[in-house]
């Protein structure tokens, strides 16, 4: 494993907002750390690259203790939300500056910077000053930045936020190639699911600073081991029935049937999906969402039913999982 | 709307100018004209005022060159001390820097007026009379409480991830400041220099106490040398060529700075 977290944690005040975290990323492989905003997600990308110190536990990258190590000498490249560009300065004096005091030759700085702004096809914009650029060019510059450090691990702090929807979805293969390319570790924070599971092996959701599980995107869909988890990940969102004797039991949309006789419901909503249907339905247990195939139209008597290998069951105290789907 | 919002900004423009413009004026009179100002004379228009101010002994432009120095060397003197000061306030403890900023507030504020006798106590048991360069300390130290509250605040305007970039780029405090941090300052830098140079080129109390050689005088020491150069009149001409030569300097410098001040160096620099 080449970047460790033990046990790390961060207080401001007397307030952990990051405690208890175990995190381990192998070579070559994209975790994203996925939470609401303010779980902490963003201030353990800042503890992992010396932007913070950590209060407790210990970072280990590449073998190596780091915990108390400044943030230039750990060799991280980090991309930041806002992408942090230096505003007085051309792309090209951007890429050169941290090489410069780095202390690489004039033609060594050179070099390299034509190569990544080659690699980055930013070649006709080197002269140009950030605010001249558009999201897109400022995210690549960015991140040829992060790559020029030749970093142990490359960090990405909501990289895609300040994109449109529509670009964000176009960038996400490119942009996982190229962070994967020197198969380094790489932490991806994000708040979106799906750029999640687009971006990453493997999945933290994080929540109130405490790391809530870890898993392949498979995992945290099928096997989620707590209600918050369950809800977080899968839109639409998954089905929580009220509690019954100490126990939720929970249902994904998809996994809901029309039946002949099964749990009355009233239709109070519909959402046209393209090739899917969501229902909203109000039901003697509570309001449930129902996804169907496209063409499905609506019965005069809408009746559901699911199969209890479907169901996952939660304590209802706790949110923890008490019992895996069977199937 | 618009007609009442171009009266005020008339109104308002004559009340500052107008008194320029009368200095303006009677800077090119002759000083018959001026004493008998509605009588009709053939040699109402003369550059004989600047003529006499230009030749004097020591010439004027030597007192401008005085302030000019003093002005340029308590500038610097500030900007060398404030910007650290400045950047430092931004990265104690915030209930330090609230203290520290709110007694800077008060010194601020202070007349400095009250100090100048107790300064002239000073100059004197250092031996600091009667020389240029030690006039820009007291300077220097008036001017830093607003110069360290205003670059302070255009560094907490910042956004903290471009020095959070420019460290994990290996760039250390003072690359940071020198590369990243200070150019991108600039507006504030600059606005805060022109508010300290001007300080320094009107100041009076001070510079009437320190400096006594002729040869050494700042501008409003000068100007009000000439105005009361006679007994039994006063030369309004000479005085308000004086006052006309020594505003041109500062008027070249806003002018010059105008576009700096305003410019939106920082635009873009975050999101898009």
């Amino acid at each position: 494993m080449s970047l460790i977290l033990e046990n790390i944690g961060r207080r401001v005040g007397r307030n952990w907002i990051v405690r208890h975290l175990q995190l381990e990323v192998a070579e070559g492989e994209c975790l994203a750390l996925l939470g609401p905003s303010g779980c902490g997600k963003s201030s353990t990308l800042r503890l992992i690259a010396g932007l913070d110190q950590a209060d407790e536990g210990t970072i280990f990258i590449k073998g190596k203790d780091v915990t108390t190590v400044s943030p230039v000498d750990r060799r991280i490249g980090m991309v930041f939300q806002s992408y942090a560009l230096f505003p007085h300065l051309t792309v090209a004096e951007n890429l050169a500056l941290g090489l410069r005091v780095r202390k690489f030759s004039a033609t060594d700085q050179q070099k390299r910077v034509a190569s990544i702004l080659n690699l980055m096809q930013l070649e006709d914009h080197a002269r140009q000053r950030p605010a001249q650029l558009s999201g897109g060019q400022r995210q690549r510059v960015a991140l040829a930045r992060a790559l020029l450090r030749d970093p142990l691990v490359y960090l990405l702090d909501e990289p895609m936020s300040n994109l449109d929807a529509q670009l964000r979805e176009d960038l996400r293969p490119e942009l996982r190639r190229l962070i994967l390319k020197d198969g380094q570790p790489v932490v991806y924070v994000t708040h979106d699911q799906h750029e999640a599971m687009a971006m990453a092996h493997r999945i933290g959701v994080m929540r109130d600073g405490q790391l809530e599980q870890v898993g392949s995107p498979q995992e945290l869909y099928h096997q989620p081991t707590s209600t918050f988890v369950a809800s977080f990940i899968g839109r639409p969102q998954i089905n929580l029935l009220p509690a019954e004797s100490g126990i939720i039991k929970a249902i994904r949309p998809e996994d809901l049937k029309l039946s002949s006789q099964g749990l009355p419901c009233r239709l109070i909503h519909r959402e046209w999906l393209g090739t899917s249907q969501l229902w909203l339905l109000e039901s003697p247990r509570g309001q449930l969402r129902m996804l169907t195939a496209g063409d499905t139209s609506i019965p005069a008597n809408i009746q559901l039913e699911w199969s209890t290998k479907k169901e996952h069951l939660f304590d209802a105290n706790s949110g923890l999982r008490s019992k895996y789907p069977t199937s | 709307m618009i007609r009442t919002r171009n009266l005020w900004i008339t109104v308002l423009l004559l009340w500052s100018l107008a008194p320029l413009l009368w200095q303006l004026y009677t800077s090119f009179c002759s000083n018959e004209s001026l004493i008998h100002t509605f009588a009709t004379h053939q040699h109402r228009w003369t550059l004989e005022n600047y003529r006499q101010v230009l030749t004097a002994n020591p010439p004027f432009w030597r007192y401008l060159l005085n302030s000019a120095f003093v002005g340029i060397s308590s500038t610097g003197l500030t900007l060398l001390l404030a910007i650290p000061a400045a950047y430092s306030l931004v990265k104690v403890p915030q209930n330090f820097a609230r203290g520290a900023r709110l007694f800077l507030l008060g010194a601020a504020l202070f007349p400095y007026v009250l100090l100048f006798l107790a300064l002239l106590e000073i100059a004197r048991s250092l031996n600091l009379g009667n020389n240029l360069l030690a006039l820009s300390f007291p300077y220097a130290a008036l001017s830093m409480p607003l110069a360290v509250l205003l670059l302070s605040s255009a560094f907490r305007d910042l956004p903290s991830e471009i020095e959070e970039a420019a460290r994990l780029e290996g760039l250390g405090l003072w690359q940071r400041l020198r590369w990243v941090l200070i150019p991108l300052i600039g507006p504030a830098t600059a606005s805060t220099a022109i508010l300290v140079f001007l300080f320094s080129w009107n100041e009076y109390p001070i510079a009437l106490t320190w400096i006594s050689t002729t040869d050494l005088l700042t501008l409003p020491v000068a100007i009000a040398r000439i105005a009361g150069s006679s007994v039994y009149s006063i030369p309004y001409g000479a005085y308000a060529a004086a006052t006309v030569l020594g505003s041109l300097p500062l008027l070249l410098l806003v002018i010059i700075f105008q576009r700096q001040i305003v410019s939106g160096l920082t635009q873009g620099a975050i999101k898009g």
